[in-house]
Parts: structure tokens; sequence; C-alpha cells
């Protein structure tokens, strides 16, 4: 094993987990603010990828600029989510906790049945992109554009939503609600919109690394499923509810699955993953950074 | 009372009886109605959409009547069952062998089905031939090309298509030639997915590797589905291999040329075990980096110009589905064909007649449309007649280039 190789899967780690991070902060937003954990939000993602997909097919829209457009319609997507289904389940008298799960892990069913049904189960993928395929190489590493400007577009989402969150007053309104539910609205805030606005910015988030995505991977209604899984890992390892902990969450599955790959069949480099994660779980319970 | 070891024997002969009551009842009946379980969701729904219209281009040409040089195309339905009409009836297994166990169950047991033809993943097959085999209905694998499946001793089971090792064999006698002619081979490097399929071709390859005098460089086992293979493209890239020898389906193909070109690995030759490498799925994602790539295959439109009939039959194929016929939806069509004709011959729906009828199966290659001798099965229930061929992607389209009495074209090699 090489210096170079090393380096190489350390780089093409660090990239794959920032990705896997902005995938999970949509996830950790919408669980710290309402309890709620999204089983759809892998689907989400699969729609965010056909969007950049179809944007691209029809309208030669490069992947790149249509990243902010299927942002905001996921934005608008996430937040209808919540207003006509999230918040009756949310209502359930009995068994409240159960009645949400199941409700997302339908939206989840029905989602992938009409991307089935709609868009066929054949493989898509964006051809040609101002980035697909091109590479930046640094003294014999190799960086990949797509996953370089995925890892870039990460880093400035999470710093924007870090500073939509601590210093707007939607961002303090947001803090409030995850407070305290009830007394939010003594004040004059209405909680529906606030967590409308959370379903909101996760959707978005998970909708930009969609349209990244669809440059290097391939896109069919299961997308998602893969994807999912890993994000329940990364935001249960980095803590619950903590934004901050999904994103170094994000970092360390990313690294730890790329040296597993080094130094174990690749077949098993998931293990490495879940294996930092049950032993996270067992000295840590709430994550790396959970508060609760 | 005491029970006795006659007592249980006849007991479980009465239970047996009971079971298979129904099986009985079901012979002389207008319609014949097959199974079929297929990936219908989930990674692999394209290839059980795409199975479904091969099957039905099938059938259409059975129960029709129709000028062609198939067994059964000529005359409505099966002649030797006072021409009953075929009835197709698709079971989604999701690539799930469980899943698979019960779809083969229920199909038996609830849809009355007198055959199964299945199942894409190898996985899934051996679960299915398993229920087959216990209720003694015949099971056709179209398109599982897995060696070990047939060497399980299972009465009910046939394979008229050929298996990774024969297909292995094909790809090393290729690669053989080539080295006479002085191209420079020495080196292999197998890339190949995590379950039955990806570990059966590779364990068919690593022998023939060794047998034939080439050094494997690399042996990639991954797991299926990834969401990142930059770490197995790495160890590629490192190994640097004369030729590349992947056992993936589409999802994992597409993403592996995509990583190879983002970490800067061009191989000289890719030579592929079919699956995902021969979907046009993946040639549409794909295709612009693959120029040249070669994969193993059982059909090749090729043939056409030799065989009308092939030609005729992708064109009904096509336009129910938008494609060209290719390694699966060929293999599928030409297994939907070869069970019709055994039932017509066993002039029954009867799990064992039909059975019986494919033991006796002796069909001309002529009277396909693949490239094979002739359709015989072994007493495994293999077809050791179906030559394989191996296809170059050139043009947008594939050319066969070997077994030099199929070939059209010589090899492009190296492929970049």
């Amino acid at each position: 094993m090489t210096a170079e190789t090393i380096i190489q899967s350390l780089a093409s780690g660090l990239l794959m987990g920032l990705l896997y991070g902005l995938i999970a902060v949509g996830l950790a937003l919408i669980f710290g603010l309402m309890d709620v954990v999204n089983f759809a939000h892998g689907e989400f993602l699969m729609i965010a990828m056909y969007a950049t997909f179809f944007l691209f097919a029809f309208f030669a829209i490069d992947p790149l600029l249509a990243a902010p457009l299927v942002a905001a319609a996921l934005f608008v997507f996430g937040a209808l989510i919540y207003l006509l289904i999230v918040r009756f389940a949310m209502r359930a008298k009995a068994n409240a906790g159960m009645v949400q799960i199941f409700a997302t892990f339908g939206l989840a069913i029905v989602m992938r049945g009409l991307a089935q049904l709609f868009f066929t189960p054949d493989y898509r993928s964006v051809t040609h992109s101002w980035l697909g395929g091109k590479t930046v190489s640094v003294a014999g590493i190799f960086l990949p554009e797509p996953q370089l400007v995925g890892a870039l577009v990460s880093i400035a989402a999470f710093a924007g939503l870090y500073f939509f969150i601590n210093r707007t007053d939607f961002g303090r309104a947001l803090e409030a609600t995850r407070e305290d539910p009830g007394a939010v609205a003594l004040v004059g805030i209405d909680k529906n919109r606030v967590f409308a606005l959370g379903w909101g910015l996760g959707a978005a988030l998970v909708g930009l690394s969609g349209a990244i995505m669809a440059v290097f991977f391939y896109i069919y209604p299961d997308v998602g499923a893969s994807f999912a899984l890993i994000a329940y890992v990364t935001v249960a390892l980095g803590g619950f509810g903590s934004v901050f902990g999904a994103f170094a969450g994000g970092i360390v599955v990313g690294l730890v699955e790329a040296t597993t790959a080094l130094v174990l069949p690749p077949s098993l480099k998931s293990v490495g993953i879940y294996a930092v994660y049950l032993l996270v779980v067992f000295i840590r319970p709430r994550g790396l950074f959970g508060s609760m | 009372m005491t029970i006795t070891r006659r007592d249980v024997l006849l007991g479980a002969t009465a239970t047996a009886t009971a079971a298979l009551m129904p099986l009985a009842a079901r012979a002389q009946t207008s319609e014949i109605v097959i199974g079929l379980t297929y990936p219908m969701s989930g990674a692999n729904a394209q290839i059980g959409v795409d199975a479904q219209r091969a099957f039905e281009t099938a059938v259409d040409i059975i129960n029709k009547d129709l000028d062609l040089d198939l067994p059964l195309a000529k005359g409505e339905g099966l002649p030797g069952l006072g021409g009953a009409k075929i009835r197709l009836v698709f079971a989604d297994h999701q690539g799930d062998p469980q899943k698979g166990r019960a779809e083969a169950e229920r199909l038996i047991t609830q849809e009355k089905v007198c055959a199964v033809l299945g199942t894409y993943q190898s996985a899934v097959a051996v679960t299915v031939s398993q229920t087959c085999e216990r209720y003694q209905i015949p099971f056709m694998s179209a398109d599982n090309s897995s060696p070990s499946l047939h060497r399980r001793g299972l009465k009910y089971y046939f394979r008229a298509s050929p298996h990774d090792e024969m297909f292995s064999a094909a790809m090393f006698d290729f690669l053989d030639a080539l080295k006479k002619k002085g191209t420079k081979i020495e080196t292999v490097a197998l890339f190949h997915e995590d379950t039955i399929f990806g570990t059966d071709s590779a364990n068919a390859q690593l022998k023939l590797a060794a047998e034939r005098g080439y050094k494997v460089a690399a042996d990639i086992k991954y797991r299926a589905n990834s969401p990142s293979l930059s770490a197995e493209v790495q160890q590629l890239k490192a190994a640097n291999a004369d030729v590349l020898m992947p056992s993936s389906y589409t999802t994992d193909g597409i993403l592996l040329i995509k990583t190879m070109g983002e970490l800067g690995y061009k191989p000289n030759a890719i030579v592929a075990q079919a699956a995902g490498f021969s979907e046009k799925a993946f040639y549409d994602a794909v295709g612009d980096k693959v120029a040249g790539v070669i994969t193993r295959g059982s059909f090749s439109l090729d043939l056409a110009a030799k065989r009308p009939m092939v030609g005729k039959i992708n064109d009904m194929f096509k336009a129910k589905s938008g494609k060209d016929l290719n390694d699966n939806t060929s293999r599928e069509f030409m297994s939907m064909i070869i069970m019709a004709d055994a039932i017509n011959r066993a002039k029954s729906t009867d799990g064992e007649k039909i059975r019986d009828a494919l033991v006796a199966t002796e069909m001309p290659g002529e009277q396909t449309i693949m490239p094979w001798k002739r359709v015989k099965f072994d007493e495994m229930g293999q077809n050791n007649d179906a030559d394989p061929v191996l296809l170059q992607y050139v043009g947008g389209k594939f050319v066969t280039i070997s077994p030099a009495q199929a070939a059209v074209a010589e090899p492009i090699w190296p492929m970049k």
C-alpha cells in the first residue's frame, strides 16, 4: 500500500463524507425540531435527482444551475408534506410515535411507487454536464469535480444553515419552537409555520445533495434507499437533533468507509461504519454531539 | 397405540397425495398458465419490465398463427393440448431470495401454474427452484448464469442457456487467441459483486486464469448497490491489469465506469460478464466512455443476416419495448418457446410429464434465435450445446467478434 493510495482513499472518503453530511443534515434538522424521523428522506433525495435529470433532459439545464431551482422546489415540497401529511399524523391521540413512523414510511413507499409508475424503473443518468467526468489532479491524487463541488456546496450550505439558525429571527423562532412548542404560541409564533419551514429547509438541503449527486450517480426509483440508511446512521452517530453532529457524522462515516475499504476486502467496507456506530452508541448513547 | 414405521410412511404418503391432488386435477385445460418471477420493483425493476415484454413476445408467437421457423409459431396455441393458449402470471421477487420463495409458492398453489421461469438474479433462482422441486413443477432458469445452480441434483431444474463457466471459458478462449496473434495479455483484474452471480463468476474466472497461465492482478469483491466505488476503483487502478473483467449488474456497472473516469483509470480492455454490460440503460448512461468494451453474450443481432427470423422477432419485441433484444431478453424469449414446446409434447399440464418432455427436448439451433448448436438437456438439466459469443460495443452497437465461426468483425484491441 503506497502513501498515494492512502491519501487518495482519505481524500475520496472526505469528499464522500461531506456529501453524506449534507444529506443527513436535513434529517437531523427535522428530527431536532420536532422529534419526527422522516423515513421518506431517501425518497426526497430521489425526487431531487429526478428533478435535476428532467431539467437536464428537457431544458438542457446543467445540474449546477439546476441545484438552486431543485432546492427551492424541494423546499415547497417539504413544507407541503408537513402541512398535508405530517401535521395530521402528529395529532394522533394514541401511539403518536408509531403513527408518525407509518406516515413517513408510507409516504416513502408511495413516492417510490409513483416514481416507478411515471418515470419507469429504467436507470437515468445526466450524461453531459459542466462537472461530469472531470477531475482535478493534485500530485497524483484525483479529486473528481462533482464531488469536490458537492463538498464545497455542503460546507457552504452548512455555514448558511448555521447562520440562519443562530442569527435570524426565523432561526430563533425555530430554536424556540424546538425548546417548547407550547410556549411559543403565547408569544405569537405560529408553530405550524415554523414546522413547515423546518421541513422545507430539510428538504431543500437534501434537494441540493440530489442535484449534485445526479452528476455522478445513476438515478432510479429506489436510489434513495442506500443513502437514507447511511443518513440515519450518520444522524445517530453525530447525535440526534444536532445539525452540527450530522455534518461531522457524515465526515466520520465517509472517512471510516474509505479506510475500511483499504484494510478489509471492499465488500466489507460498511462494516467499519457500523462498528464505529456501535462503539459510539456504547460509549456515548446520545451520539458524538447529541445533547439529549 | 403404537406407531410403526409403516404407519408413518402411510401417513406421509396420504399427506403427500392430498397435497398433490390439485396438481393432478390441473390436467386437460383450455388455458396453460405459466408463472414468471422477476424483479419488478427495486434496483433491477427495469430487467423485470423488459423480461415481461420478451415473454409476451414469445407468447404472442405461440398463441397466434405466424410464419416463423420456431416451434409452435404456426397455428394458434398448443396443438398437443387442443390449441390451448398460454397465459402468463408475473410475480415480483424484488431481487430478494426470500420473496422469491414466497412468490414461487404463491404461483404454484394459488395461481396453479404448471411451470415457472425466472429469475434474473441467481441468488433468487436458488430458492425458487427449490420451491418448484418440492411441488414437482418444472423450473427453467431463463437468464441465470451461475454454474452452481444446475449442480444441486434437482430433478425439475432446467437451463437452456450457457452458464458462467461456459461464458468465462469463451472469454479465455478469446484471450488465448489474441495472445497467439502476439497481443500482450498477461494479467487480469476481476471485479465482482458479492451475491452468487458475482461470486460464481469470479470463481470460474480464477480457475480458468490459473489453468491458462494468466496472473490475477486483483480480485475485488464489492458490495452490490454500494453508494460509492472509489476505494474499489483505486485498487483496480493500482493493479493496472491488461484486462479488466467485471461481473456487475447495471447500477454498479454505471457507477464503476463513472468512478473509473473520475479517478483517471482507463484499462486496455474490459471483458465483461454481461449482466449490466448488456443493458441499454448502461450504454445510455456511459456509452461514450466504454467504446470498445467487450461482453459475453448468448445472442447477437448479427445473426439476423443469416437467419431473417431473428430480425422479425426483434422487430416484434422492439414494438413492445422500444429496445432491441439483448443477452437477457433473448434468453428469456427462448426459454418460453422451449418450455411451451415441452408442454405441447407432454400433452399435459402435469409437472412430471412436462419434466419428462423437457428431458426429451432436442431442438436444432436453426429453430432458435440464438447462435446455439441445439437445445438438449444433460442429466443435470443443463444445455451444454449453447455456445456463447463475445460482443464488442463499436459505433453505438454490438458486433460479434468471437468465436471465429460466429464473428463478423475483428476485435479492436486495446479498446482505448
